[in-house]
């Protein structure tokens, strides 16, 4: 391991209030009222750790579950961790070129991302990774191609190979390139004051997450880890979009929002209040509403639960007040199993979609006027 | 170019300059060069800006020339097929006028959904010819020396028939288009989705669509055969506007989705396939049915080029065959939720 690091930018802040909120403040409308408003009064620092992917990974291909993180690392953690740690979905991000992506506190050329972790000045920086579109990739590279999993098939399985190789010309020195693949995460404690943070390098090294763990499968190194503070986040941009007019905020489901658990003592949710449906982008919506739902698995002790859940990468409009705060809770994650990754949101200011190259509608030149202007764009 | 097989003097041949640049306008290099060459040749400056002026009418009213119903879409990338650029490109194949502008912008919109603005660049640099790159397999999409022998007449099947859907449904279900790439400089697009989505474009367009109102549909293949008379009496696919047809799924462009589970492409053409794909109200498959679809779900939701995603999933579903999983397979363990 050549590029291990730690980069402690806060200690962990005292707290006053102890808040149960990853796990007990769910989507029912609050007593207090302002669910989104709820109190993150403790909890503030997250540590975020990426991974390499060192073997082939057969585990579940959207991402790797904060729940089976959670219990790779809690195995070789002590009781304290187990109890308090709750650990984000991890995000598979390639080593490629790019630049930082708009919204980014940094703009232009970025070198090679995916390696490392960049720092994190604000709330956006927060999100490099987190899209598995990654939209920080370079055009003039095969960026489509860098960012899809070059498949392995085992007996059938499919299995996500730990590295890509492109070839290259006859004339270069070396004939082939490899794009490693990489797993990005964060950590953070759900109760009060604790001293769990940060997770040492020794716990997190070596785990392994997947199918086929006792053929080697699924195991992650760690290549760098660092702490964030929340409260200490340039939030400027979210409150800037706000207080304009030009619309609404937005939320997106950066990793399934649960609705029901069969596993015992959760909670079922409906939509939140908070959220505002967009029924005029869709059409022939299921009897279930706009949001697309899926039926996943949570596998403990051997045996599984199944989960329905809000699928994933989903848009809905912010309907609450504080938008600083539910950006904050959306970085704890909201609703059931949130501990193990579920229910994590990013909040978008108005016009700041996710494809940013798409701008507002009304740049865009009539068809009928078209006719005169069009360019041609077959030039190639 | 069918205005320049009609050229014959020099003024004409202004015109075509000036109909490559595309702006009707004159500009200061074009008041010196008229300046430069009255002087020398016809020294009656009027008489020469006239002429251009009337060229350069001529040869925006010429844009269109050729282009009837949506036969024109169809075969306006033939050039394509050799690599070659649309402004080298011969303007006749087999007894029928090829590579002739598409209207509305249909083309350009199509080729942004797939390609980013500006100047390419050779994105992979050991492979710069016209056949596609797999993303499923890393080489050659198609690599039967069969094709390669009977390019042409595979070709001239695919551009000749006078009837529009006849085109369409065989570029549906075409194994050669497929083999081709969008452009040499971008080579994992696909020539065909990019003809498909270019046609589904022109046909909603001419129905008075904007792009902002189209929809993204997907609904289930029906019963599929790679065959274009099977595809032309499928209840499924929905003529000129279905953009993919594979056993798994079939994926239509349509400002009418009629209840079909759809979502808007966005207000620009831009390389966006798997937002929109992750916003869909409902997928044509049960991802929960089987860890193929949740694999092919997670991949597509990363591609950005829609005639590259597009060819993700005919590969993917030649290759592994989600819709039709071997008998002895046993649900996986471990894999979490």
């Amino acid at each position: 391991m050549t590029h291990q690091r730690t980069r402690a930018r806060r200690g962990v802040r005292a707290r006053e209030h102890e808040s149960s909120w990853a796990t007990a403040c769910t989507a029912r409308r609050c007593e207090q009222g302002e669910h989104e408003q709820g109190g993150v009064v403790g909890v503030v620092v997250i540590q975020q750790v990426l991974f390499e992917v060192a073997a082939p990974y057969y585990g579940h291909p959207y991402f790797v579950t904060g729940h089976a993180l959670f219990n790779a690392i809690a195995r070789r953690a002590d009781a304290a961790v187990r109890r308090e740690l709750a650990v984000s979905h991890g995000v598979f991000v390639p080593k490629e070129f790019g630049e930082y992506p708009r919204g980014h506190s940094q703009s232009g050329y970025a070198g090679k991302l995916g390696g490392e972790l960049p720092a994190v000045e604000a709330y956006e920086d927060l999100f490099v990774y987190r899209d598995p579109r990654q939209g920080w990739l370079q055009d003039g590279r095969p960026r489509d191609a860098h960012n899809t999993h070059d498949l392995q098939s085992h007996g059938g399985r499919l299995a996500f190979a730990p590295e890509c190789f492109f070839g290259r010309p006859p004339e270069t020195r070396n004939r082939k390139r490899s794009v490693s693949w990489y797993v990005h995460c964060y950590l953070h404690t759900g109760r009060g004051e604790s001293d769990v943070l940060p997770v040492g390098e020794s716990v997190l090294d070596g785990v392994r997450v997947g199918g086929a763990r006792n053929y080697g499968f699924g195991e992650l190194e760690v290549v760098d880890t660092q702490l964030v503070d929340l409260e200490e986040l340039d939030y400027s941009r979210l409150e800037a979009g706000a207080a304009s007019d030009e619309g609404r905020c937005q939320l997106e489901l950066v990793s399934p929002y649960v609705l029901r658990s069969e596993f015992s003592g959760a909670d079922e949710q409906s939509v939140p209040w908070w959220w505002k449906v967009d029924n005029d982008r869709v059409s022939g919506a299921s009897a279930g509403g706009v949001l697309r739902r899926r039926e996943t698995q949570l596998a403990v002790d051997g045996a599984t639960h199944a989960v329905e859940v809000l699928d994933h990468g989903q848009i809905v409009g912010f309907d609450g007040g504080d938008v600083v705060g539910t950006a904050k809770n959306g970085v704890l994650r909201v609703g059931t199993h949130s501990k193990y990754g579920f229910g994590e949101l990013r909040v978008r200011p108005p016009g700041g979609g996710r494809v940013p190259e798409r701008g507002p509608a009304g740049e865009r030149v009539n068809w009928r006027e078209r006719r005169v202007d069009a360019s041609g764009g077959e030039g190639l | 170019m069918a205005s320049r097989r009609r050229l014959t003097t020099l003024w004409e041949s202004v015109s075509v300059l000036v109909g490559w640049s595309r702006r009707v306008r004159v500009t200061g290099w074009m008041y010196w060069w008229s300046r430069r060459w009255s002087c020398e040749l016809c020294r009656s400056r009027k008489r020469l800006t006239r002429m251009v002026v009337i060229a350069m009418s001529d040869a925006v009213e010429d844009v269109e020339v050729g282009v009837e119903g949506m036969v024109g879409v169809y075969r306006h990338d033939v050039h394509k097929f050799r690599g070659r650029q649309h402004d080298s490109a011969r303007g006749e194949f087999a007894g029928v006028a090829v590579n002739e502008r598409v209207p509305l912008g249909a083309d350009a919109d199509a080729s942004m959904l797939s390609r980013p603005r500006g100047n390419p660049e050779q994105s992979v640099d050991n492979h710069a010819t016209p056949d596609r790159l797999s993303l499923v397999s890393g080489e050659r999409a198609v690599d039967d020396p069969r094709l390669v022998a009977n390019r042409r007449g595979d070709i001239e099947w695919l551009v000749t028939s006078s009837d529009p859907g006849v085109l369409h449904a065989r570029w549906l279900t075409s194994e050669v288009a497929g083999a081709y790439n969008e452009t040499v400089y971008y080579p994992y697009t696909s020539l065909q989705y990019h003809v498909l989505l270019a046609g589904a474009l022109l046909d909603n367009y001419r129905e008075g669509y904007d792009l902002e109102d189209l929809y993204l549909v997907a609904t289930e293949p029906g019963e599929f055969r790679r065959d274009p008379v099977a595809a032309q009496s499928s209840d499924v696919v929905e003529v000129f506007r279905t953009v993919l047809w594979t056993p798994a799924l079939a994926l239509h462009v349509t400002g009418a989705p009629d209840g079909r589970p759809g979502v808007r492409l966005g207000e620009r053409a831009v390389r966006s396939f798997g937002d929109v794909w992750a916003r869909l109200p409902a997928y044509p498959f049960d991802v929960g049915g089987g860890r193929r679809w949740r694999v092919l779900d997670a991949q597509l939701r990363r591609i950005r080029a829609w005639s590259t995603a597009l060819a993700y999933i005919r590969d993917f579903t030649a290759a592994y065959e989600p819709h039709d999983p071997p008998a002895d397979a046993r649900p996986s363990r471990g894999e979490g939720p």
